[in-house]
């Protein structure tokens, strides 16, 4: 009963008038950037994280929690209302919301969407309260092997479970630990992989790699198509929407079971995207009225939506409690808690009280604060849509541009960032993963100290990986990871080959 | 017309080649084990050395004629170029104007020229959301959050 205790100390932490306002501002902030095309809440965060220097951390972190909360929100939206979805991670929203609302029913439809997200974030927020204290415990045990198996297990997962093709992840991953590399060594003072240019030494930092990668990527991909913004109307009808969130416990199973995937999506590293469409697959599968899915079927909202939103809470508990984050924007929120000066895992729970429950505690009112607002601006965020796509396009490179050029006031960052667009745009083309690429630049320093320190206490023998049962467990199910992907095709091919537009349907799915 | 194929290569060979020169310059750290342990520049250089051989790999699936690419042959259409290129392009000038003309007088100018030059938009629509953009960037960054962008080499000309 300690949690419950921590908790309410939590809120009375979070529900400050100061507070409460920093999570209105940035919910819609969110909702904002999860509208527009092109803007995601990795970038989003990354855009405010300057502007959060000069704050309290706990404060800086409701900020930029919120605003994760508002952008998983504002991402349904669209989907919904216009077939085009804001994030990555409501691209399964548009199989069933879109037609639902085409078919005159959209206030059910986003009613139904914001009912089963928040449900999913309410799981995924008891389960931080509950279980994140506990995972810490256990980590204040662990010396740097046990932390290098971790971070080996959280990339091994990216590989045997993200769903994009294993070695194309590899090389994510691979570029990513590489650009960490970048600028001075922290063990050693060398100034490492600068490549004869001096202002390297500073490092790249991992804003830069995701304004360009996410952001002005984003944008080029979404230029190729273009768009047309044909609403279906966006007037909410607030009896239906009462109507249809008590209509939602009639779906309990698909719920639970959605918000179970993605739990479990969020701790591991698959993130809300791979959460999202295997709840939907999975959803399709099981129900009595798969058939139907893709006409605007209830459950085809409820299990994507509940999922997503899971999976965006629950990415936050291996942040805090083991310093690993489990999608790219909480990668970024991570960043943001060592620039200010906090260590992100397990000393957090004894270190930083109030910091930790405090953003736990903010997460049960944010949400609350993020379904109450997104009900509300939904016609205003829909009126934003009608605005030509020529005309946001430029602002949203502007914006990137600003945001890589004022993390170190570097000009040579604004170059590196438009360098990252292109990177962002072949891999997103090519469904090379993106977020392993953060995840790696974000803690590619800390996991090589982990292997550093473990090589120096072992005097470079790599048996310390098989020192004792936690170390060699956590290894063992890494290696297990790794080498799924090949177990795979290897029964892939001994049974018949399955048709090809099954895999280009896995392929659509990974982006 | 660019297929599917020419971009998997190009891709390979982007991400290859970035492997190797992480390869080389990781080798001036010095790998290995020495008396402080292990060198600077061991991790760097085994990613460098995942890095091409995952590339190689990719490079080899790229090339040949997998079942799977086959379903999807063309990547980028000319339309569709000549849409990526139409908001490039003028965006990758306009980070070129900055250190002469600074980030306020380039993005202003960025955001009137991609929306009045193709006739997006009318002349005095297009300049009024170019002089709200630099306006607003003013106000956000200089005034409320004290970060200075940067002014550009004219204006220090002109002695601002």
């Amino acid at each position: 009963m300690d949690n419950l205790q921590e908790l309410l100390h939590g809120f009375t932490v979070a529900v400050t008038m100061p507070h409460l306002l920093l999570m209105v501002i940035g919910v819609l902030l969110g909702i904002l950037v999860g509208v527009l095309p092109g803007l995601g809440a990795p970038n989003g965060v990354s855009l405010l994280l300057p502007l959060t220097f000069g704050m309290q951390p706990v404060s800086a972190i409701i900020l930029l929690s919120s605003m994760y909360w508002g952008a998983l929100f504002g991402g349904s939206v669209t989907s919904i209302l216009f077939n085009i979805p804001g994030e990555p991670s409501s691209v399964a929203t548009t199989f069933d919301g879109y037609p639902m609302a085409r078919d005159g029913r959209p206030t059910t439809a986003l009613a139904t969407a914001f009912g089963s997200a928040a449900f999913g974030a309410l799981v995924g927020v008891i389960l931080i309260t509950f279980l994140a204290s506990w995972v810490a415990q256990v980590a204040l045990a662990f010396g740097p092997p046990e932390y290098f198996a971790v971070y080996f297990l959280a990339f091994a997962s990216f590989v045997g479970m993200g769903g994009a093709a294993p070695i194309k992840t590899v090389v994510a991953l691979a570029i990513g630990f590489a650009i960490a590399a970048i600028g001075i060594d922290t063990v050693s003072g060398s100034v490492r992989l600068t490549m004869g240019i001096d202002e390297l030494v500073k490092g790249v930092s991992f804003v830069v790699a995701v304004m360009g990668l996410f952001g002005i990527g984003e944008l080029l991909v979404a230029v190729e198509e273009e768009f047309h913004a044909r609403a279906v109307s966006s007037t909410i009808d607030w009896r239906e929407v009462f109507r249809a969130v008590a209509r939602l416990p009639r779906h309990g199973v698909a719920l639970l079971r959605s918000a179970a995937i993605g739990c479990w999506m969020g701790i591991t590293p698959g993130g809300p995207t791979a959460a999202s469409f295997m709840s939907y697959g999975i959803a399709r599968r099981f129900s009595r009225r798969g058939r139907h899915f893709g006409t605007g079927e209830i459950e085809g909202i409820i299990s994507p939506e509940t999922a997503d939103h899971a999976a965006g809470t629950s990415a936050l508990l291996p942040m805090l409690s083991l310093g690993i984050p489990g999608s790219a924007t909480a990668a970024v929120m991570m960043g943001g808690l060592m620039i200010w000066g906090l260590n992100p895992g397990p000393m957090l729970f004894v270190d930083q009280k109030d910091f930790v429950w405090g953003l736990i505690a903010s997460m049960y009112v944010g949400n609350i604060v993020a379904v109450a607002l997104v009900l509300l601006t939904v016609p205003v965020f829909a009126a934003l849509m009608r605005i030509p796509f020529v005309v946001i396009a430029p602002l949203i490179v502007i914006i990137c541009v600003v945001g890589a050029y004022s993390v170190s006031n570097s000009y040579l960052d604004v170059v590196l960032m438009l360098g990252f667009g292109i990177v962002g745009y072949l891999f997103k083309k090519l469904f090379y993963p993106l977020a392993p690429l953060v995840l790696a630049i974000v803690i590619g320093d800390k996991a090589e100290d982990a292997f550093r320190q473990s090589m120096l206490m072992s005097k470079g023998s790599l048996e310390i990986f098989f020192a004792n049962r936690l170390v060699t467990s956590l290894v063992l199910a890494g290696i297990a990871l790794l080498l799924l992907p090949l177990a795979l095709q290897l029964v892939h091919l001994l049974r018949k080959p399955a048709s090809t537009a099954a895999e280009a349907n896995k392929e659509k799915a990974i982006i | 017309m660019i297929s599917r194929r020419a971009l998997e290569l190009l891709t390979a060979i982007l991400t290859g080649s970035f492997g190797v020169a992480v390869v080389v310059s990781s080798l001036d750290n010095g790998i290995g084990w020495s008396s402080e342990g292990v060198d600077p520049g061991t991790f760097p250089f085994l990613t460098g050395v995942i890095i091409v051989l995952g590339s190689l790999y990719n490079l080899v699936r790229g090339v040949l004629p997998a079942v799977r690419l086959a379903s999807v042959p063309i990547a980028i259409t000319p339309m569709e170029l000549r849409r990526l290129a139409g908001l490039f392009v003028p965006a990758a000038i306009f980070v070129a104007a900055i250190p002469l003309a600074g980030m306020y007088l380039a993005a202003a100018g960025y955001v009137f020229a991609v929306l009045a030059v193709p006739r997006h938009q009318s002349l005095p629509r297009a300049l009024a959301v170019a002089a709200t953009t630099s306006l607003a960037l003013y106000v956000v960054f200089e005034r409320m959050f004290q970060v200075t962008l940067p002014h550009g080499a004219l204006a220090a000309v002109l002695g601002f």
